[in-house]
């Protein structure tokens, strides 16, 4: 367990103990229980209001189209049309489009798991002369907006004859700035005897990094593996630019396509909501699961500035 | 001395797998961008042509790039300070002891996750003129419609609701991290010498959240800088140039008009302005954060 998983751990306990101690108390004066009230109120009205146009989506794609373009709206569809959703799969190879993303992604991530971890251990846990510039780098690489670079970006991919290709996909993504840092802030956090120890019972670097480190930072693995898959899935403008074959179009590419192209654009309304609605699916699914792990990405992005 | 430069080269042998594609992908290119905004070049043509600062002063001369690097502002504006400034009040009002304030995080933070394509798609059909949810809304205040994407005043403001909508959760749970790690006893300290709540927000809450709010401002400009998706979907910088950022100028200059050297030059100048904006950043924070 590193630092912050334990002062989180101390923190729940305090929130606990602190609701003990409020629920103990009988008396809440009245002002503030009004005050609590109203806040509460006000909370779900923002949330509701936020998670409104997911709501719009999937029932927009339930509506025919003679009911989407009806003024004032109807809030609840007047009849059910799942088949807008079996329209609009089958109108674009969407399981296509979805597949080529989560292939993609699910690479891009096992790649980086690997180089990001052995940068990170390399900057927090070996002795070399070029430390310093290569934390500086990667520090840097945080600040540059990597879109602005596209265009030599996309030159060079040319020169590797890797446009148009699942290997361009990956290998263009295949390093990022924010994994290395997630891993190194964690790797600051594991006493370096732990390295010692191992190197004097004759350990490789190479395996005191995965056996002995690697577990013990297990949650930064399950955040950047998470937050690199998100990335990756709902990556757009990078992926639409190296890639012209249809079969090798990212979802949101092919979702964009489908909007645009084949007459659809403004035309079959009910059709592109249930499009968007089945191509954010899978996100809000692996939301609804791992929100927790998602959430506290932020917990230690916040420390990269901290450094 | 032999065991030392092998111990180095192990060292360095670890950082390859990342380093290489790092040079690749981000560094290589950030140097050849640079030579080619002194350049002139179609994609075809066999040679690069070596033109000096013509490109820079062709864009320095010319209203087109004035009006993007306006539009960038306004849109860095527009969506910086309502996402640092919203996330904090949606912060502050969940944060005091309320409990069960999970499912109301959850929502808040979920447009973060989702495909900015898909849900730009989405809110193009709420920016609809004749039947769209946002004029529906609009009406209900009692203001007349709007013809949000089709219209060049409204079409910017769009893009900026859709670009908050999708961060605003975001930097709120930015802040309940902050929030929760203020210091109780200084809090507690403060409200016996009397102070209300609004002294200790001021006196004790906004100083020791600023590292939180410093990383946030520059994280998000950089990010305002970048945007592309929700402009690429909604408006495709139009109407009239009214949403064309820098950044949708570059693009367009590199991949619709295959002009090399002028969207090199209008990158080059996207980075300074990054630099600076981050430099600057640091310069102030050493005077004005607070770091515990």
């Amino acid at each position: 367990m590193n630092i912050t998983e334990s002062r989180k751990v101390e923190q729940e306990r305090e929130l606990h103990r602190g609701s003990q101690r409020e629920r103990s108390s009988k008396f809440v004066p009245v002002g503030e229980r009004l005050g609590r009230t109203i806040r509460y109120a006000l909370l779900a009205l923002i949330s509701l209001a936020m998670a409104f146009p997911f709501y719009w989506m999937v029932t927009s794609g339930l509506k025919t189209n003679d009911e989407i373009w009806q003024f004032p709206p109807t809030f609840w569809p007047e009849s059910i049309n799942w088949s807008n959703y079996a329209d609009a799969w089958n109108s674009a190879p969407f399981a296509r489009y979805m597949f080529n993303s989560i292939f993609v992604a699910v690479c891009i991530c096992a790649i980086q798991v690997v180089n990001a971890s052995m940068m990170a251990y390399a900057l927090t846990h070996m002795k070399f002369r070029l430390k310093g510039p290569f934390t500086a780098m990667v520090l840097v690489g945080y600040m540059i907006p990597t879109t602005a670079v596209y265009l030599p970006s996309y030159m060079i991919l040319n020169e590797l004859h890797l446009l148009d290709s699942y290997a361009g996909l990956i290998i263009s993504n295949s390093v990022s700035v924010f994994s290395i840092f997630l891993l190194r802030q964690a790797f600051m956090q594991v006493s370096h005897e732990l390295v010692e120890a191992g190197q004097l019972d004759g350990a490789s670097h190479f395996r005191i990094l995965w056996t002995i480190m690697s577990p013990l930072i297990r949650s930064s693995f399950a955040v950047m593996i998470l937050i690199t898959f998100i990335e990756q899935y709902n990556n757009y403008f990078w992926p639409m630019l190296i890639t012209k074959d249809p079969d090798l179009r990212l979802v949101s590419a092919g979702l964009r396509g489908f909007f645009v192209e084949g007459g659809a654009y403004g035309l079959a309304w009910p059709q592109i909501m249930a499009a968007s609605a089945f191509t954010i699916a899978p996100l809000l699914v692996l939301f609804a699961f791992a929100q927790k792990t998602i959430m506290q990405s932020v917990n230690m992005s916040a420390g990269v500035n901290k450094s | 001395m032999r065991l030392k430069t092998f111990r180095e080269g192990e060292a360095v042998l670890f950082t390859l797998p990342a380093l290489v594609p790092l040079l690749v992908f981000w560094f290589g290119p950030l140097g050849y961008i640079v030579y080619l905004s002194f350049t002139e070049w179609d994609f075809m043509s066999p040679e690069k042509l070596f033109v000096g600062l013509e490109n820079y002063t062709y864009l320095l001369t010319h209203a087109d790039f004035y009006q993007a690097l306006k539009i960038t502002l306004l849109f860095g504006l527009g969506t910086v300070i309502p996402i640092i400034v919203g996330g904090l009040a949606l912060a502050l009002l969940m944060n005091s002891k309320l409990r069960s304030t999970g499912l109301f995080r959850a929502m808040m933070f979920s447009p973060w996750v989702t495909p900015t394509v898909a849900v730009s798609i989405a809110w193009s059909w709420i920016f609809e003129p004749e039947v769209g949810l946002a004029n529906l809304v609009l009406g209900w205040i009692g203001i007349s419609p709007v013809g949000w994407l089709q219209d060049s005043t409204w079409a910017l403001v769009a893009v900026m609701i859709v670009t908050v909508w999708k961060s605003i959760g975001w930097s709120m749970v930015f802040y309940l991290v902050a929030l929760r790690n203020l210091p109780q006893d200084l809090m507690e300290a403060a409200a016996i010498d009397g102070a209300n709540a609004w002294d200790k927000f001021r006196g004790i809450t906004l100083p020791l959240i600023s590292p939180t709010t410093l990383f946030l401002s520059i994280i998000l400009t950089i990010q305002s800088l970048q945007a592309y998706d929700q402009i690429n979907v909604m408006t495709q910088g139009g109407p009239a140039g009214s949403t064309r950022t820098l950044l949708y100028m570059y693009y367009q200059s590199a991949f619709e008009s295959f002009n090399v050297g002028e969207a090199s030059a209008i990158a080059v100048i996207i980075i300074l302005i990054c630099v600076l904006l981050s430099g600057l950043s640091f310069l102030l924070s050493r005077r004005l954060v607070h770091y515990s």
